[in-house]
């Protein structure tokens, strides 16, 4: 896949100038905690795109020239489930790594798992574990 | 013939929620990812399923509908699964199930939400593994089908109610798609009146075709269709045999005008018997009120609730009551007690 390469390549640069920020897409249908996150991230000087739904967050990787270095994505969604976004993520730009957010009471924690989501959170969690996480898959060893 | 088309039914509409529909098909045709689609009845799922069919590098490949709820439990795995010659009495040659006949096409599960949980497991088995046994076989057949569900049913609130698997559920809910009401979209009534004339027209070889005026339109957006798509064309078709709009609406008015009596009425009646089934009183009002007490027309009240919620779930299960107590959350022990206690009868029909 051309656009994967593309990607890659892209990465390694970014890791080498460090004045090029990180760009994060956040999905999440809970519009309190997408802003929150949204604002917390861009603090800690990431490039942060949102979507409220799996629809909204497809459309932006499809049509964002350069790709995501990140993906963040609630599971529970309306339309496209975080599940569904995952799958499709992991097939068609498979060096994104994906963290995938859970909610309380919500049990498809085996199929994040099964989309290969990198990273599963499950909420209530502190910002600053999600912010480990992101430095983590994003500055691989 | 002049028209030489595939018929894909096209889904009609100007509306949001319609725009939003024809977008997410686009996006996820080619996904392969389990879809579930939800609305009333007379919405359009099944339409919806042929786009996104039709839509996807599946077209050419069989789509294979299946009603859950058209068939017993029985009959509908080995519709699902097939069977083997010599499976059971009666099989006197091999079947094949739908799951193979719609390898690597695309299966329409109609009516999710009356599937039994005994067939539930056996489909999340299949969902989960691409593969499927057929009855009396020791093979495990692989199958690449598309698995695209519908219902009219709140899923979320049987799965609650431990009647839809919570496993399954989350399974099928990868894609979802709701399809609103009608009255929820009033704007599509004309583009979808325009349409099925057009249709009917050609299907009947009407010259002549019968277009609502501005009166009977603005009474056919006002209605409140709550037979949604399927009723419009039913009524569109009997348009068609009245020959005008003015009679046409005023049976469809009469006719909800009716139904919605009807319903209250018996609403009434179920709500006045509620108290008299708990209280006794049989309209016989007694002087004597020794024998009431706040305590025994509860304990009433719950033994009631107990027996109907206990026979549904048995029914469901079949009257597996090892299954049917797991999902009461009670010991087989207090469930065969509720059942002779609250004297809870099997169905006859059935052999055991």
């Amino acid at each position: 896949m051309g656009q994967a390469i593309h990607k890659l390549t892209n990465n390694v640069n970014k890791s080498d100038k460090m004045n090029t920020p990180h760009k994060l897409l956040i999905i999440d249908d809970n519009k309190d905690i997408l802003s929150a996150l949204k604002e917390f991230f861009t603090r800690k000087s990431y490039e942060v795109f949102s979507a409220t739904d799996g629809l909204e967050g497809l459309k932006l990787l499809e049509t964002e020239q350069h790709g995501f270095d990140l993906v963040i994505t609630d599971l529970v969604m309306p339309n496209i489930s975080g599940v569904a976004l995952i799958s499709i993520i992991k097939k068609r730009f498979p060096d994104t790594p994906v963290i995938a957010i859970t909610g309380w009471g919500e049990h498809p924690e085996a199929l994040a798992t099964e989309a290969q989501a990198d990273k599963v959170l499950e909420k209530p969690f502190e910002l600053s574990e999600l912010d480990k996480l992101i430095k983590d898959l994003l500055s691989p060893v | 013939m002049t028209n030489q088309k595939i018929m894909v039914p096209q889904l009609i509409g100007i509306s949001e929620s319609i725009e939003r529909i024809r977008e997410l098909i686009e996006h996820v045709a080619d996904t392969g990812l389990n879809v579930i689609i939800t609305g009333e009845s007379g919405v359009g799922k099944e339409v919806v399923a042929q786009n996104l069919y039709h839509t996807s590098v599946r077209k050419n490949k069989p789509f294979i509908k299946v009603n859950c709820a058209a068939l017993p439990d029985g009959l509908l795995e080995s519709e699902l699964f097939g069977f083997e010659r010599g499976a059971f009495t009666g099989a006197e040659r091999k079947k094949r199930g739908k799951f193979e006949l719609a390898h690597q096409g695309v299966l329409f599960l109609d009516e999710i939400g009356d599937m039994s949980i005994n067939l539930q497991s056996k489909l999340l088995h299949v969902l989960q593994s691409g593969e499927f046994a057929p009855l009396g076989s020791e093979k495990d057949v692989r199958t690449d089908a598309w698995v695209i569900a519908a219902t009219n049913q709140e899923l979320e609130k049987k799965v609650k109610k431990g009647l839809f698997r919570e496993d399954l559920y989350y399974r099928l809910n990868i894609i979802k798609i709701y399809i609103p009401p009608l009255r929820a979209r009033p704007e599509d009534i004309p583009p979808l009146i325009d349409h099925y004339i057009k249709k009917y027209a050609s299907q009947f070889n009407r010259k002549q075709i019968l277009k609502p005026g501005p009166d009977a339109m603005e009474k056919l957006i006002a209605y409140g269709w709550p037979g949604n798509v399927r009723e419009l064309q039913n009524i569109l078709k009997s348009s068609f045999v009245i020959g005008n709009w003015e009679e046409t609406i005023d049976d469809l008015y009469l006719k909800s005008r009716s139904a919605a009596v009807s319903m209250s009425e018996e609403l009434a009646i179920e709500g006045a018997s509620i108290v008299d089934v708990l209280l006794d009183f049989k309209g016989e009002y007694s002087s004597d009120f020794d024998s009431f007490s706040l305590k025994k027309i509860k304990k009433k009240a719950l033994d009631r609730i107990e027996r109907e919620v206990i026979s549904f779930v048995l029914e469901k299960t079949g009257w597996n009551r090892t299954k049917a107590s797991s999902i009461l959350k009670i010991s087989y022990k207090t469930l065969l007690y509720k059942i002779s206690d609250l004297n809870i009868k099997p169905p006859h029909s059935k052999p055991y």
